[in-house]
């Protein structure tokens, strides 16, 4: 039977955890954000090399478990690190890092990729002759991009942008592989003492579901919003 | 305690734990394999189950959905693995002595089944509703017409997404190792144990390679699968 005490308990020690996944999340999105839309516009431009690397980069970052890009950067940023502080002479132990360090360079990498693919599809929805028609009427490319491209493009992207802030709070689960003390680890730390795992799974399980609700209904919101501004599609 | 790059990488190691973790790919593709069979069947119930606006059955479907797209896949692999034991328990059956990839399997299908019920729903939503009514005035049963004329131009719409949840799948399946399934990500860290935790970095990059090359593969051959499969279709909406 379930002991309904720790399973109370311990939704609150999850809960705990929420803000460290939130914090990764939010640090990512906001990293990811503009790299992302320079890589669209790399692709879509087809700068010579840059757009090679771009297509190299997505393709191995959506091709390969999350789990194996974590333990890739955990195991050799460390290294890496290590190696730059001796040359520098810089005092610094490599042990004493705060792992959500690598946790915001594992899941900015790997939305960059992701969001770049969200840009890519959403900015090729727009029309070509929006573009001409800006610079006509004397738009700058940046004014027309921020003033007539962005914002229709935006609307088709949302979805797919909430999508990816999801699986991006989903796989901060994997932050344990870090030893990073998030929703995940916390309860599964607090069930080791009397092997409550069915209980502390249970409250894992409830904090995601409550967060990705959350956003999700955020995101409608948002994008009932901008709806509204386009008026007519609505 | 420093240290440095070049002593702890080498690249020898990447080409030499290639051939040691390919054979265990057989586990990879087994647990995917299953997933597929069995998440395709409950998605297909699920779809149906959405589609027929059934009160219950689709606020039920609406709400699995819902949980399984918030649920990382790694704390369903670990509520199903704890959770259907503790559950068989309260009714008196022991599960202690099941072996361990079937609780894989099974977390790996319910993951799969919400995927596939959303592909499935959206392809049939595709499919204008003319077109079953033209199917049968001109005098299909409705199987037939379900099965001749809807399902194949669904099929075409689904594909695309088919294949991404299929790549979904067999990366989110590399979490088996967690819980002891020695599949080609499990063969990975018991190298790494092995070798007390040197060239774990090497080892991350031959495996990221394998993971990298199937997942192009499969890309590959469903782009193919598009091809195939639209070309009747294009040549409808010409004539």
């Amino acid at each position: 039977m379930l002991n309904y005490k720790f399973l109370v308990d311990t939704f609150f020690v999850a809960l705990s955890g929420a803000p460290t996944a939130i914090l990764i999340t939010f640090v990512s999105l906001l990293i990811a954000i503009p790299l992302g839309f320079l890589l669209a516009l790399v692709r879509i431009n087809e700068v010579k090399f840059l757009n090679r690397f771009a297509q190299v980069y997505v393709s191995f970052v959506r091709g390969t478990p999350m789990i194996v890009q974590i333990f890739i950067i955990y195991n050799s940023v460390p290294l890496l690190l290590a190696t730059i502080f001796t040359k520098l002479n810089i005092k610094i132990n490599i042990y004493d890092v705060n792992p959500i360090w690598y946790a915001f360079i594992v899941f900015s990498l790997n939305t960059i990729a992701i969001l770049a693919e969200v840009f890519r599809s959403a900015l090729g929805t727009v029309n070509k002759g929006q573009l001409e028609a800006a610079q006509s009427v004397g738009l700058t490319n940046v004014q027309a991009y921020t003033k007539i491209i962005i914002p229709q493009a935006l609307v088709v992207a949302l979805p797919n942008i909430c999508t990816a802030t999801t699986n991006l709070i989903k796989g901060t689960s994997l932050c344990y592989a870090m030893s990073l003390k998030e929703i995940t680890l916390r309860a599964k730390v607090a069930a080791n003492v009397g092997y409550n795992y069915v209980e502390a799974y249970i409250d894992i399980f409830l904090v995601y579901l409550i967060i990705c609700i959350i956003v999700e209904y955020g995101f409608k919101l948002y994008e009932n919003r901008l709806r509204t501004y386009k008026g007519v599609s609505a | 305690m420093v240290q440095t790059m070049d002593k702890y990488f080498n690249s020898v190691y990447i080409t030499d734990s290639i051939p040691k973790l390919l054979p265990y790919l057989k586990v990879t593709f087994m647990v995917v394999g299953l997933s597929v069979l069995f998440g395709t069947l409950l998605g297909f119930i699920l779809a149906v189950a959405k589609i027929r606006q059934g009160k219950i059955a689709k606020k039920f479907a609406d709400l699995y959905t819902t949980a399984l797209r918030c649920t990382p896949s790694i704390v369903l692999l670990f509520l199903v693995y704890y959770g259907i034991p503790a559950i068989a328990k309260n009714f008196g059956i022991d599960l202690d002595d099941v072996d361990k990839v079937v609780f894989i399997v099974i977390a790996f299908s319910l993951m799969f089944a919400a995927a596939m019920c959303d592909v499935i729903k959206t392809a049939y939503e595709s499919v204008d509703k003319g077109q079953f009514e033209a199917a049968i005035s001109v005098g299909l049963s409705d199987v037939q017409a379900y099965i001749t004329i809807i399902l194949p131009q669904a099929f075409v719409v689904a594909l695309p997404n088919i294949g991404n949840s299929l790549l979904a799948l067999i990366k989110e399946g590399a979490l088996g190792y967690t819980i002891g399934l020695i599949d080609v990500m499990g063969k990975a860290s018991l190298i790494i144990s092995g070798n007390i935790n040197a060239h774990a970095l090497e080892i991350y990059i031959a495996l990221s390679i394998i993971y990298w090359v199937i997942s192009i593969v499969i890309e590959q051959l469903f782009l193919k699968f598009e091809k195939v499969f639209s070309k009747g279709k294009q040549t409808i909406k010409v004539t």
